[in-house]
């Protein structure tokens, strides 16, 4: 990275997050680079406009959004080409995080009871590294998700070229992993967006303040700051 | 195309169709006896005409069978198959087409509202202004007939000449036949004719002949009589045709309970926030190296 001249103003945080991230900047620490974050965002907006040509062809109570791109008609068409790119930007994103994803034994336990806790505030977050449990759970179940939307995707794509059976499972699994997404991304854009102040941040500008590392990812933070054994 | 005189009794992907119950119309069916025909394929031709349907180039299958299945272009189809029975050899002959079911599977799948409609004489029929060409109908159909034409990027299929039969007249293929194996009235006169026919079928030693009118539909519009219906796939009929158990299971069960599921999460996330309100709210306290607990 060349040098900058600093000036009054100077978003040193943003420069720095453009290359690097676990790194302390003043009183922030870069949790996401630029890489990650535009891979983030491909994911999500390419999503987002799978599920507004895609629902309303799930149920006609959503037919209102067919509307806003031209029918629905006009989504049987793009809906395709939109899940193609979710899918490339879903696999970018399964091979940039991979390493950070791998699961600790303890951190299965986040499948089932742990996130109850987590969610009563009940937890104890001390051992919580960069991503707690519940993070790597969604990350597979999204990942996941996408793998059974893009094998399903393409059967529906071309109906005609496949057996009937086939085709009536490719509805099955594209729905069954399409409910299991959704429902954990309503809780992804939650806490992210909603419960945990200071969280979108990360996503946007690419830091967090030490506050904030401190109570959501202590580890992760004492690491950071040299304080872990 | 719809017919607006005639009344919707059910419409794909609505809660409702468009009768208002004020007429009274008898349900339709078209009666096909295949013991009776002789493979002329004057109805093919006489589909292909009254609908416009420009001719396809035949295939050659190995036997008279003018293509190996039903095609957006071409919707009435008559099967050619050779069977040794009892020695004998037996030509079955039926007329391939859309049964034009009381529940019909296509309607069911079909995502697009109003895209397949089923008139109050039970006519089912592809609104092609609606239709998106999903395929979807495709894959709810016990009977493998709707095909979706690459030329018009929607799905095709037997109108039941709809058009012909809200104005009074009878299909064109009704109207070509020469032996009179096909006729056309209300449901009811076409299961007493087959009756009639499957009773001197019987007599004349075909024991096993009945009518083809499966439940597993709901009956259908278009009834057959079998000489061998101990046979039906003899003639490319399913013995118990019935929707895909996994289209049912899907638009009953697992859209309506996945939408609920949905739903909870955002009614669930947003209670979550009114009871606990924001997570790690807390004071950090002091940062400092001294630090250890989180």
């Amino acid at each position: 990275m060349s040098k900058v001249v600093r000036q009054i103003g100077f978003d040193e945080g943003a420069y720095v997050a453009r290359e690097k991230e676990d790194v302390v900047v003043g009183n922030e620490i870069i949790r996401h680079r630029l890489s990650s974050r535009v891979i983030h965002w491909s994911v999500g907006v390419s999503f987002f406009a799978c599920l507004v040509t895609g629902l309303p062809v799930w149920t006609p109570v959503f037919a209102w959004m067919g509307d806003l791109v031209g029918g629905l008609s006009v989504c049987r068409v793009i809906h395709p080409f939109i899940g193609l790119l979710f899918a490339a930007a879903s696999l970018a994103m399964a091979v940039q995080w991979w390493g950070e994803m791998k699961m600790t034994k303890e951190e299965r336990g986040w499948v089932g009871p742990k996130l109850l806790e987590y969610l009563r505030d009940a937890a104890n977050h001390d051992k919580i590294g960069k991503y707690n449990g519940g993070q790597k759970v969604y990350f597979y179940t999204s990942k996941l998700s996408a793998l059974g939307l893009l094998v399903s995707g393409v059967v529906l794509w071309f109906p005609t070229s496949f057996p009937q059976l086939l085709r009536v499972f490719a509805i099955l699994l594209h729905d069954v992993t399409f409910i299991l997404f959704a429902v954990s991304l309503v809780f992804h854009v939650y806490l992210a967006a909603v419960a945990e102040p200071g969280t979108l941040n990360s996503m946007t500008r690419g830091t967090v303040s030490k506050a904030w590392a401190r109570i959501h990812h202590p580890k992760w933070y004492r690491e950071l700051m040299g304080l872990e054994k | 195309m719809s017919a607006q005189s005639l009344e919707i009794r059910r419409s794909s992907a609505s809660v409702w169709g468009s009768s208002s119950g004020m007429r009274s119309v008898p349900t339709v069916a078209k009666y096909i006896d295949t013991s009776t025909c002789i493979g002329c394929k004057a109805c093919e031709v006489a589909c292909q005409e009254w609908n416009d349907l420009p001719p396809l180039s035949t295939q050659q299958v190995g036997t008279y069978q003018t293509m190996p299945t039903l095609d957006a272009g071409f919707w009435n189809l008559i099967r050619f198959d050779e069977r040794e029975v009892e020695g004998g050899l037996m030509w079955l002959m039926r007329k391939d087409q859309c049964m034009h079911c009381a529940e019909p599977g296509c309607l069911e799948a079909c995502p697009a509202p109003g895209a397949i409609v089923q008139y109050a004489n039970g006519i089912v029929d592809v609104n092609q202004d609606n239709c998106i060409g999903c395929g979807y109908c495709e894959t709810g159909c016990p009977f493998d007939v709707p095909r979706f034409s690459a030329k018009t990027g929607k799905m095709a299929k037997c109108t039941l000449c709809v058009d012909r039969v809200s104005v009074g007249l009878e299909p064109a293929c009704i109207k070509a036949c020469p032996t009179g194996c096909l006729h056309f009235g209300s449901k009811e006169d076409m299961v007493g004719l087959g009756s009639l026919r499957v009773d001197q079928l019987k007599k004349d030693g075909f024991t096993t002949a009945a009518l083809y009118d499966p439940q597993g539909v709901g009956g259908t519009g278009v009834v057959t009589v079998l000489a061998h219906a101990d046979h039906p796939e003899w003639y490319g009929l399913s013995r118990d045709p019935h929707v895909p158990l996994g289209v049912r299971f899907w638009k009953k069960w697992l859209r309506p309970l996945g939408f609920l599921a949905i739903a909870a999460a955002v009614v669930g996330a947003f209670g979550h926030h009114l009871y606990h309100g924001n997570k790690g709210h807390l004071d950090p306290g002091p940062i400092g190296p001294d630090e250890t607990k989180g």
